[in-house]
């Protein structure tokens, strides 16, 4: 048991007052030394070591009056109140005040059942509010996330600068964008084409026609396997970098990727790197005269499947 | 806080996540300590507009945010992008016109506040400290209203600007500085609209933030004043706790703001003019409708002239707000019902009807304007 | 306060009955407000603030407004949204009223509230609304318009002609703006007291209630919690989210009132594909054709004759007249 502020201080001889403050230790939350009124005539700080019990109203010590009076005076100043400090959890350790200091609820807030709904009700209010405008957030910061697909035919150069065949030759393009509120704008892009013999081609389409699909599933165009030219986006699958075609000391004439070393043969199959799959081929038409059309076609990287972002 | 009628005999995951946190931090009874304050008198509807004020704040924050998200403060591409958000931005029209109607409730509702404190007498002592950082608040809404109104670059924000800048000038010793602060320069421009914008999303949220956290924690220590009459049996009888009572009150306030506001949304959503440029041409400038009275007040022959013009925009409305701030200090009579102190019911109303009386004429006065 | 009580003024009464009710209903009746306006079937155009007023105070505009619309010919909005608004308004005063009648009852009259005081309040109000306000609308418009032309004959006087606009406006609008408030607050005043008269009325019959004043007040207060919170608290919440799904699918995704610039493309309406048509169509269009090519060709024969004895025939650049592109 705690000494209790306002108990009784006896003495083995006789009572010297009444426990006045309570000297706690601010590390070890531990009570170190009680305050006596010595009757008036000068407080006393008496420590811990010197009590022999405490009991309700009464803490016994176990030295006579005299040694108690023949301690130095309490010093008040070199004190603070726990008020004036901050020492957490302190009230869970030190119980030293008479009894409990208690506020009466409110009549209105005796009943439990009215405080819950109200609680509850409140919650509901709160939730409802922000429940129409979820929704109209969503699709708003949604809005430019999945842009439908430019299915535009891009006009890209001309048959003619393909000398050889099985050879891949780079077209520059530029490509018209109107991003959100800015003006027009071009960029430059590039694809890789190469006039393919039968039996790269064959590589290429493996006896199927390529479809194109547009992202309700209706097909766009299809990319007949007797037509000898091909257009390869000009993005690695890898992690989208742009790569070039080169000879190999041991591969040959190769689609080579600076950034991770992925090569490809003429037909687009990986022979060694990264890439997770073949080039992707794009849609192309040829006009009489020879003039390319392709439609741009973006490709997320690092996938095994081919899986169509722009 | 947590009142279960049959205490179950397993805690739930949540109950001892709670518990976890609490033998930690004393969160239960911090939380009570924050709730359980007691309301004399009783919660009452005509409390709500502070925490009304904070919803509309959140809110305010809210939408502007999501407005960054597509909105830029460039003179090229300010008019564009917001008519962007307008035009093409799923239900863009709807958060950019909640935005735009939330100040005017912001406003409303400020003046609500101020008003219903003054009328309460709640600013007498102990509670001065709380009604100086209030005015100051109330500045920063107006500086709110003020910058966020040029971010749109049409011809209405930028006149409007240009004008209330330049009544600013007028402001005698610093007018001059202040004016060229806010414009970047000597006309406004690029330079304007940064700064503007820079004042508007982050040095006011900041400096709301700090002073409303400063207003709650004076409130809090001086408590709230009560009702101005009733007998002590009649005001203990009626007294609750601030949770659950006023705050199912105060969401209630919110819950009616927000939808009207989403009504006036519906009614009149932003619709910009053209944009911005230096020749006004047929448009006739006009500030915000809560800075009307001011514009209207201008234009009387009084305040005609260099003088005129200084004190009508500066020397009164200073004047006026160096009244209400002395307020608690030069009103030391700790009569707080309002009905006994004519005085101050009078001052209110002749104030109120003065400031809705310019506004009106405001709003004739543009039919006389061609 | 005992005194004050007992003779407490019909007009206090009527706004410490009426105010509250107003108030109460309000935040459900916006929630229908905010559904029926993304639904776009109803509009408001300048007077938005007077319809406001006017659902704020349903229990007694409810049967005044269609006399005002009709017999006065003032508008406050258009779609039929309104119409069933103020019909979705009437349970929802009902019940304000009833929560609000009791307390008053409880706590001002200390008398015990009648079963159904809700109902009898409403139709009450509802009747005196009816019959007052038209009256009241016709006495404040007539008095506002002929202020206001008294106030701008003043200013056709001599000695006010050199007024400035600014002026002149604001005084203007002092002198009629003031005749017009007072005589609209007299008559609100009178209204309300008309009001308070009838629920003193209905007071009168109520037995006395014996609980001390801290038991009145825990009686009204206690009388808001629901006996089964559970079912309230669902059904609120449900029905929120039900007007919410309603608001999510009307919400316009585009600004209603688009500006010159960004004016949607008007998306045109494909017209139905209709397949028998279209093959009919075909047909006959192949049918032209042919006999167009044959006439060509028919032609080309007899050129080609004539042209034997002119010389080398012309290569046959004439090619066939081009496919006709199927739709």
């Amino acid at each position: 048991m705690q000494p209790k502020l306002k108990s009784r201080v006896r003495c083995t001889d006789r009572e010297i007052g009444e426990v006045t403050k309570v000297v706690v230790d601010p590390l070890s939350h531990e009570i170190s030394h009680i305050v006596v009124s010595m009757n008036g005539s000068g407080e006393r700080q008496v420590a811990m070591g010197h009590v022999q019990a405490v009991t309700d109203g009464l803490v016994e010590l176990r030295a006579p009056s005299s040694d108690i009076a023949a301690l130095p005076p309490f010093k008040r100043d070199d004190y603070v109140t726990t008020h004036e400090v901050e020492i957490a959890h302190l009230e869970e350790k030190i119980h030293v005040t008479p009894g409990e200091v208690l506020v009466p609820l409110p009549e209105l807030e005796r009943s439990v059942k009215r405080r819950t709904f109200f609680m509850n009700f409140t919650h509901a209010i709160g939730f409802l509010i922000g429940l129409p405008i979820a929704y109209p957030i969503l699709r708003y910061l949604m809005k430019p996330m999945y842009a439908p697909f430019d299915n535009g035919w891009l006009k890209i150069g001309n048959v003619g600068k393909i000398k050889q065949e099985d050879i891949g030759v780079q077209f520059k393009y530029k490509k018209k964008v109107k991003e959100a509120y800015l003006p027009e704008a071009e960029i430059e892009k590039n694809v890789w084409i190469l006039k393919a013999t039968p039996a790269v081609l064959e590589k290429v389409y493996q006896g199927k026609d390529m479809e194109f699909r547009d992202a309700l599933g209706k097909p766009v165009w299809t990319n007949k396997k007797e037509i000898p030219y091909v257009a390869f986006s000009g993005k690695c699958p890898h992690l989208g970098c742009g790569y070039k075609w080169r000879q190999h000391k041991l591969l040959g004439q190769v689609f080579l990727c600076p950034c991770h070393l992925s090569i490809y043969d003429a037909s687009g199959k990986v022979l060694d790197g990264p890439a997770p799959r073949p080039l992707d081929a794009l849609p192309i038409r040829v006009s009489a005269a020879g003039e390319v059309e392709i439609i741009d076609m973006e490709f997320k990287a690092g996938t095994k499947s081919q899986i169509r972002i722009v | 806080m947590e009142h279960s009628s049959i205490p179950s005999t397993q805690p739930t995951a949540i109950e001892k996540v709670i518990a976890f946190i609490d033998e930690r931090v004393g969160l239960k009874q911090m939380q009570a300590k924050m709730l359980n304050e007691p309301v004399p008198g009783g919660s009452r509807w005509a409390y709500v507009f502070g925490s009304v004020l904070l919803f509309i704040f959140i809110m305010q924050a809210l939408t502007g945010i999501l407005l960054m998200f597509y909105y830029v403060p460039t003179a090229d591409h300010a008019y564009a992008s917001t008519q962007y958000i307008i035009h093409e931005v799923d239900y863009g029209w709807f958060l950019l016109s909640y935005h735009f109607w939330g100040s005017t409730a912001m406003v409303v509702c400020v003046f609500a506040h101020m008003s219903q404190v003054f009328l309460w007498g709640a600013y007498k002592k102990p509670r001065e400290m709380i009604w100086l950082v209030g005015l100051a608040l109330f500045g920063i809404v107006m500086g709110f209203g003020f910058t966020g109104y040029l971010l749109p670059w049409d011809q209405r924000a930028y006149w409007a600007t240009t004008v209330g800048v330049e009544i600013m000038d007028k402001t005698p010793v610093l007018g001059d500085f202040m004016a060229r602060f806010l414009k970047g320069g000597a006309t406004p421009g690029q330079m304007t609209l940064s700064r503007f914008f820079v004042i508007h999303v982050m040095i006011l949220p900041a400096a709301l933030m700090g002073l409303a956290g400063l207003h709650l924690f004076l409130f809090r220590a001086a408590g709230p004043a009560g009702p101005f009459r009733g007998t002590p049996e009649e005001i203990k009888a009626k007294t609750d706790y601030f949770f659950p009572r006023q705050i199912w009150k105060d969401i209630v306030g919110m819950a009616v703001v927000f939808a009207s506001i989403c009504a006036l949304a519906f009614w009149e959503p932003v619709v910009l003019l053209e944009e911005a440029t230096p020749d006004p041409g047929d448009y006739h400038p006009e500030p915000e409708w809560y800075f009307l009275f001011l514009f209207q007040l201008l234009r009387l022959k009084i305040f005609a002239g260099e003088f005129g013009q200084f004190l009508g925009a500066i020397a009164l409305p200073g004047a006026f707000m160096a009244l209400l701030a002395a307020l608690p200090f030069i009103d030391k009579d700790p009569e707080r019902n309002i009905f006994k102190r004519p005085i101050a019911l009078i001052g209110w109303i002749v104030v109120m009807v003065a400031i809705l009386l310019f506004t009106v004429s405001a709003i004739i006065n543009r039919e006389f304007l061609d | 306060m005992t005194d004050e009580r007992e003779s407490m003024s019909p007009t206090k009464i009527g706004l410490g009955v009426l105010w509250p009710a107003f108030w109460t209903a309000l935040p459900i009746k916006l929630a229908f407000v905010l559904v029926f306006l993304a639904m776009g079937i109803m509009q408001f155009e300048g007077r938005i603030g007077l319809a406001f007023l006017m659902l704020l105070a349903s229990p007694v505009t409810i049967f005044a407004l269609p006399t005002i619309s009709m017999g006065l010919e003032s508008h406050i909005g258009e779609g039929v949204g309104i119409a069933l608004l103020f019909l979705i308004s009437i349970p929802i005063d009902i019940w304000a009223l009833g929560v609000v009648g009791r307390t008053f009852f409880l706590e001002k009259f200390r008398k015990e509230p009648p079963d159904g005081l809700g109902l009898t309040l409403w139709w009450k109000s509802a009747l005196v609304g009816a019959i007052f306000l038209p009256i009241l609308w016709f006495i404040v418009s007539t008095v506002t318009s002929t202020s206001i032309s008294m106030a701008h004959s003043f200013f056709e006087l001599e000695m006010f002609k050199g007024i400035p606009v600014a002026e002149r406006i604001s005084i203007e609008l002092t002198i009629w703006g003031s005749i017009a408030t007072a005589v609209l607050l007299l008559l609100l005043l009178i209204g309300v007291s008309l009001v308070g008269r009838m629920i003193r009325g209905t007071a009168s019959g109520a037995s006395p209630a014996t609980d001390n004043y801290q038991g009145l007040i825990k009686r009204w207060d206690l009388m808001r919690v629901p006996a089964d919170q559970g079912l309230m608290l669902a059904g609120v919440t449900g029905a929120g989210v039900v007007l919410s799904l309603l608001f999510w699918a009307a919400l316009p995704v585009t600004t209603p009132h688009p500006h010159e610039c960004c004016k949607q493309p008007e998306v045109k309406v494909q017209p139905p594909y209709k397949p028998l048509d279209a093959l009919n169509k075909d047909e006959k269009m192949i049918v032209q054709l042919t006999a167009q090519l044959e006439a060509i060709e028919k032609r080309k024969a007899e050129e080609a004759e004539k042209n034997k004895g002119k010389g080398k025939a012309k290569d046959g650049h004439e090619a066939a007249p081009p496919a006709a592109k199927k739709p």
